[in-house]
C-alpha cells in the first residue's frame, strides 16, 4: 500500500511526504519496487513521516514512492533461534537453509517491578580474580569496563567458555558495534568446542550503520526473553558492546537534527538506556544473568553515557591498562572491581576478611613503590618488606591462564574453584610461602607447591 | 570533464521537457553548493557545475539540495546551473597506477597528466558481512624483530603505529612495504594531509629499495577541497577490496587517520552538525570504523591488511580519536619519543604495544620463542623500574640473573631502518634464552 513520497535523504534518515494516514511510529516501509531501501518510522505529523533507513540511503531518488511492508521489526520466537546467526533485523545470515516456525516482534516492554525476581544463587566463574574479588549470582548484571585494548573481548569469551560449559542453559551472545573480525572468530571457537547449537548470536558490528548497531541489542534481548519466558532458563546474554548502543543512538539523534547533551549523547539517553536494561531481569519464569562489555571513550570514566550505564550494574570489572602494562592478565584493577556479594552477610566472614585484608595489602604495596622509588627497598622496616614483596605475589596469583588465550600465552588454561583461591590467598597472606620466587605464581591457577 | 556526455544529457532533458534535472546555484559555501531544482536528483549522484565543478549530492532537502564539491576549475556563482549526471558518483583508478604517485581522480601526479585506461570505482561498498570473513592466521612479516616476534601481524589485520611527532611512525609501514618484496603482495600507502616534499621522499626511497614495482602511493594534500582527502582512503580501500575479491593480498598504510579526522571534523562542522566530543561530529567512530572494517582475511583467499598511523601529542594515546581508532584495530604498536630519543629504535614502548592475535598468526616456532621473549621482557621491564635504585650484589641470584638476561633482550631488539630480518635471523637472536650461551646469559 502506498504510503507517500520521498522528499529529503540524509545519511540515515529520510522524511516521507504521506498520502495515507495508515502509519504508525515502528512500522517498516519499503521502496516500492526495490528492496534495498527499507526505512523504519521514527517519527509522524499532519502531512509528513521521519524514518531512519536500514541500510545505507545512497542511491535514493527524491520523490520516489514509499509502501508498507510490515508492522514493525520481527525475529524467530522458537527453538530455532539456537546454533544460528542473526543480523540485527532478525535475519539468518550464515548462509544455511532456514524454516521459520514463528516470529514475533523484536520490541517488547521492560519488566514490571511486580514481576522482578531478586535471585539468591552464588555464580561462580572460576576465574580467580572475579570469583575472589567480585564473585558473581544468578540474575546479576555485570558491568565489563575497559579502555581499547586492554583484553575485554577474551575475558568474555572466557566466561562464556567456563560458565557455558557448567550450565545446561543457552546463551545469547549480541556483538553490538565492535570487530567483525572478532564475531566471525567466536563463531568458529563456539563451533569447535561444540558450544554453538546452545546459543544463538546476533550481530550488528562496527562496519554497520547506526540503526544496525542499536537494533542489535533489542533483537538480541527479544532472544534471552524467549528462552527465560518460553524455556524457563538461567539464561547469559553477553552484550558486546552495550556503550555502541548510546553511541549509535547518538549518532541517529544527530541526523535527526535533535538537541543534544554534552559530548553529543541524546537528552532522553537516560530513558533509551532504560529501555533496555529494564528487560534485562529475572522473573519467576527464569533468570537472565547479563554481561555487558562498556566501552570507556577517551579512557574518561565519568563520561555521562558510561555512568548511566553503569548505574544498572550489580557490579563491575574494570580492567586497567597500567596492570596490562605488566603483562598481568586478565588486567583486572581489583581496587575498582567489586560485586553487591562482597558483603559479610553473602560471602561469609573467611572470604570477606580475605578481600579487606588483601585490599589493605595492595594499598600499602602501592604507597611503598613511591618510598622505594625514592628510597630503594633496602630502607624499608621488615614488616613493610613482607607486604611489599607479599603483595607481589598476590598481584601475580591474580594473572591466570585463560582457555580461549591459550593460542596468544601458549599456557593452558584453568578453571580454579574457589576454595583452593581462599586457601592460597590465606597462605600467602600469612606468610607460608615467603621463601618462594614470586615468578612462581605467574600465570598459574591453583598454587602446587 | 566529458562536455559531450552534457551536451547530450541536456539535449536529452529537453526532449523530455522535464525542466527539473537543471538546478540552479542559489548558495556558494568553500566546499559546498546549495543548489534548487534538480527535483528527481538520487543521493551520492554525480552533478557537474556549469563545467566549472563537479561534485556529489551530499544532503537533499524539501526545497534544495547540497553538493559537496570535490573538483573546482573556476569559480562558482549564484545562479550558475547545476546539471544532474544520472549516475552515483565514483572516482577513478588505473591498474597502471603500480610504482606511481596517483590521486583518487585517475592522475598521474608525478607525469602530471591522466592515466589512458581508467575503470570507475566505488567511493564506498557495503559492509564486507561477518560470513564472508576467514580466519586471520597467516603471517604477514615486517622485517622488525620487535613486531614480527612480540607483536606480530597477520594479514588482514589492523594493526594501529601510534607515536608522537618524530618518533618512526611513517618508517615502520616503509620498512613493512619494503620486506614485502617477491611476497606476492600488493602495497598502497596512503598519504593524507602530508606536504609535497615529504610524499616525493617516501616515493623516492620505495623506488630507491626496489619497492615501487609493487607499490602504489595515495596522495591528497591540504591544499586541495577537504572533500578530497576526506574520500581518499575510502577509495584507496574500494580498490585494495577489489584486489581481495580477485584473491590479491593487499597492504594498505593510512597515513595519517588524525588529520582525516580533523578534516571530517571541518566539513561535518561546515555543514552545522552538532558537534559531539572534542567538536568532532557524533558519527567520527563510524566514519572510521566502516573504513578499517574493510581489513580483512577474505574466505576466497584474498585480504587486506592495513597499517592505519595516528599521530598524538605529548605521548597521550588516550585521547578520543585515539582510543576510538585503538577500539577498532586488531592491536596497536606504540611508540615512544623517550626511547626514539635514547637511541632505542624501532622506537617501541614494548609494554604499552598489543597484537590481538598474537601467536595465531605466528609460525610455530616464532610463537614459542616470540612469547618467551615476550614474558622475559616485560618483566624485566617492570622489575628495572622498581629496583632501579637498589644495589645489585644484595639481590638474590635469580634476580640478578632476570636483571642481566633483560638488558640483552632489548639490545637485541635494536634495529636500524631498512635493515630488515629474516625469521631466522631473528630465532638465531634468542637461541640463547633456550640453549645458553658463552656469556652466561641463561
Amino acid at each position: 500500500m502506498e504510503i507517500g513520497k520521498i522528499i529529503t535523504i540524509g545519511d540515515i534518515s529520510v522524511e516521507i511526504i504521506l498520502s495515507s494516514n495508515d502509519i504508525k511510529i515502528g512500522d517498516i516501509l519499503e521502496v516500492k519496487g526495490n528492496d534495498r531501501y527499507v526505512f523504519e518510522v521514527v517519527e509522524i505529523n499532519n502531512i509528513s513521516a521521519t524514518c531512519i533507513s536500514l541500510y545505507s540511503t545512497r542511491g535514493i531518488q527524491k520523490g520516489s514512492v514509499v509502501v508498507k511492508k510490515s508492522d514493525g521489526l520481527e525475529i524467530e520466537y522458537s527453538d530455532k533461534i539456537l546454533g544460528r546467526v542473526f543480523n540485527s533485523y532478525g535475519e539468518v545470515i550464515d548462509g544455511l537453509p532456514f524454516e521459520s516456525e514463528k516470529k514475533v516482534k523484536v520490541s517488547n516492554d521492560t519488566v514490571t517491578l511486580k514481576d522482578v525476581k531478586v535471585e539468591t544463587e552464588p555464580l561462580w566463574t572460576g576465574i580467580k580474580v572475579i570469583d575472589f574479588f567480585a564473585p558473581l549470582q544468578k540474575g546479576f548484571k555485570m558491568g565489563l569496563l575497559g579502555g581499547a585494548g586492554v583484553g575485554k573481548t577474551v575475558l568474555i569469551k572466557e566466561l562464556i567458555h567456563n560458565i557455558y560449559e557448567g550450565s545446561n542453559s543457552n546463551a545469547v551472545f549480541v556483538g553490538a558495534g565492535e570487530r567483525s573480525r572478532e564475531g566471525k572468530e567466536l563463531y568458529e571457537d563456539m563451533k569447535k568446542s561444540n558450544l554453538l547449537d546452545k546459543m544463538t548470536m546476533v550481530f550488528g558490528q562496527m562496519g554497520d550503520n547506526p540503526v544496525s548497531r542499536s537494533k542489535s541489542v533489542e533483537t538480541g534481548l527479544r532472544m534471552a526473553e524467549y528462552l527465560r519466558d518460553e524455556k524457563g532458563q538461567d539464561v547469559l546474554i553477553f552484550i558486546d558492546n552495550i556503550y555502541r548502543f548510546i553511541q549509535a543512538r547518538a549518532e541517529i539523534s544527530t541526523d535527526l537534527k535533535e538537541l543534544l547533551i554534552e559530548n553529543g549523547y541524546p537528552s532522553n539517553m537516560s530513558g533509551q538506556i532504560s529501555s533496555i536494561e529494564e528487560r534485562i531481569n529475572s522473573t519467576d519464569e527464569g533468570s537472565i544473568t547479563s554481561f555487558q562489555a562498556i566501552y570507556i571513550p577517551a579512557d574518561d570514566l565519568t563520561d555521562d553515557a558510561v555512568q548511566t550505564v553503569m548505574s544498572y550494574m550489580d557490579g563491575q570489572i574494570v580492567l586497567d591498562r597500567k596492570v596490562a602494562e605488566l603483562g598481568l592478565y586478565p588486567a583486572i584493577d581489583v581496587f575498582r572491581s567489586t560485586s553487591k556479594l562482597v558483603d559479610v552477610e553473602k560471602i561469609g566472614e573467611r572470604h570477606f576478611n580475605l578481600v579487606e585484608r588483601v585490599l589493605a595489602y595492595l594499598t600499602r604495596y602501592e604507597e611503598l613503590e613511591e618510598i622505594i622509588a625514592v628510597l630503594g627497598i633496602e630502607e624499608l622496616s621488615e614488616e613493610d618488606k613482607n607486604v611489599f614483596h607479599r603483595s607481589r605475589k598476590l598481584r601475580n596469583y591474580f594473572s591466570q591462564p585463560m582457555f580461549v588465550a591459550e593460542a596468544y600465552t601458549n599456557i593452558k588454561g584453568e578453571f580454579v574453584d574457589i576454595k583452593d583461591v581462599l586457601d592460597d590467598v590465606e597462605n600467602i597472606l600469612n606468610g607460608k610461602y615467603d621463601d618462594v620466587d614470586e615468578s612462581k605464581f605467574r600465570y598459574i591457577g591453583k598454587y602446587n607447591g | 570533464m566529458e562536455l559531450s556526455k552534457i551536451e547530450e544529457k541536456v539535449e536529452s532533458i529537453k526532449n523530455n521537457d522535464n525542466i527539473y534535472s537543471v538546478g540552479k546555484v542559489i548558495k556558494v559555501n568553500p566546499y559546498t553548493v546549495i543548489v534548487s531544482g534538480l527535483n528527481d536528483i538520487t543521493y551520492y549522484e554525480e552533478v557537474n557545475v556549469a563545467d566549472k565543478a563537479k561534485g556529489f549530492v551530499f544532503g537533499v532537502g524539501k526545497n534544495n539540495v547540497t553538493i559537496s564539491l570535490v573538483e573546482v576549475n573556476e569559480k562558482i556563482n549564484p545562479g550558475d546551473e547545476v546539471y544532474s549526471l544520472k549516475k552515483q558518483f565514483k572516482c577513478l583508478f588505473s591498474m597502471d597506477s603500480m610504482g606511481k604517485v596517483i590521486d583518487i581522480f585517475g592522475n598521474d601526479l608525478i607525469a602530471g597528466k591522466k592515466f589512458d585506461n581508467l575503470v570507475e570505482v566505488p567511493i564506498e561498498n557495503d559492509p564486507i558481512p561477518i560470513m564472508d570473513r576467514g580466519l586471520v592466521n597467516r603471517e604477514f612479516l615486517t622485517g622488525i624483530t620487535g613486531i614480527d616476534m612480540l607483536y606480530p601481524i597477520g594479514r588482514g589485520q589492523r594493526q594501529l603505529i601510534i607515536g608522537d611527532k618524530k618518533t618512526g611512525k611513517t618508517q615502520i609501514a616503509l620498512d613493512a612495504i619494503v620486506n614485502q618484496k617477491d611476497k606476492n603482495m600488493v602495497c598502497l600507502y596512503v598519504a593524507l594531509g602530508k606536504t609535497k616534499k615529504e610524499v616525493k621522499d617516501i616515493y623516492y626511497e620505495l623506488t630507491k629499495r626496489g619497492a615501487a614495482s609493487y607499490t602504489i602511493v595515495i596522495a591528497s594534500f591540504h591544499d586541495e577541497l577537504p572533500n578530497r582527502t576526506y574520500l581518499t582512503p575510502y577509495v584507496a580501500l574500494s580498490i585494495a577490496e577489489s584486489m581481495m575479491l580477485d584473491s590479491y593480498d593487499v597492504l594498505v598504510v593510512i597515513d595519517d587517520l588524525k588529520k582525516h579526522a580533523d578534516i571530517y571534523r571541518q566539513i561535518s562542522l561546515a555543514s552545522k552538525k552538532t558537534p559531539g566530543r572534542d567538536a568532532y561530529p557524533s558519527d567520527i567512530f563510524y566514519a572510521h570504523s566502516k573504513l578499517l572494517e574493510k581489513g580483512c582475511q577474505h574466505k576466497n583467499g584474498g585480504s587486506i591488511t592495513i597499517l592505519p598511523i595516528v599521530e598524538t601529542k605529548s605521548s597521550d594515546i588516550t585521547d578520543y580519536i585515539s582510543t576510538n581508532i585503538i577500539s577498532i584495530c586488531d592491536g596497536q604498536l606504540v611508540l615512544s619519543s623517550k626511547s626514539f630519543a635514547k637511541g632505542e629504535k624501532p622506537a617501541l614502548n614494548y609494554g604499552l604495544s598489543v597484537s590481538r592475535l598474537g601467536g595465531s598468526v605466528q609460525s610455530e616456532d616464532m610463537k614459542r620463542v616470540g612469547s618467551l621473549v615476550r614474558n622475559k621482557l616485560l618483566e624485566y621491564l617492570e622489575v628495572r623500574d622498581i629496583y632501579e635504585l637498589a644495589n645489585i650484589d644484595e639481590m638474590g641470584p635469580d634476580l640478578q640473573q632476570r636483571l642481566k638476561e633483560g638488558k640483552v633482550i632489548l639490545d637485541k631488539l635494536k634495529q636500524y631502518k631498512f635493515s630488515p630480518k629474516s625469521k631466522e635471523e631473528m630465532l638465531e637472536l634468542y637461541k640463547f634464552l633456550e640453549v645458553g650461551d658463552t656469556d652466561g646469559n641463561r
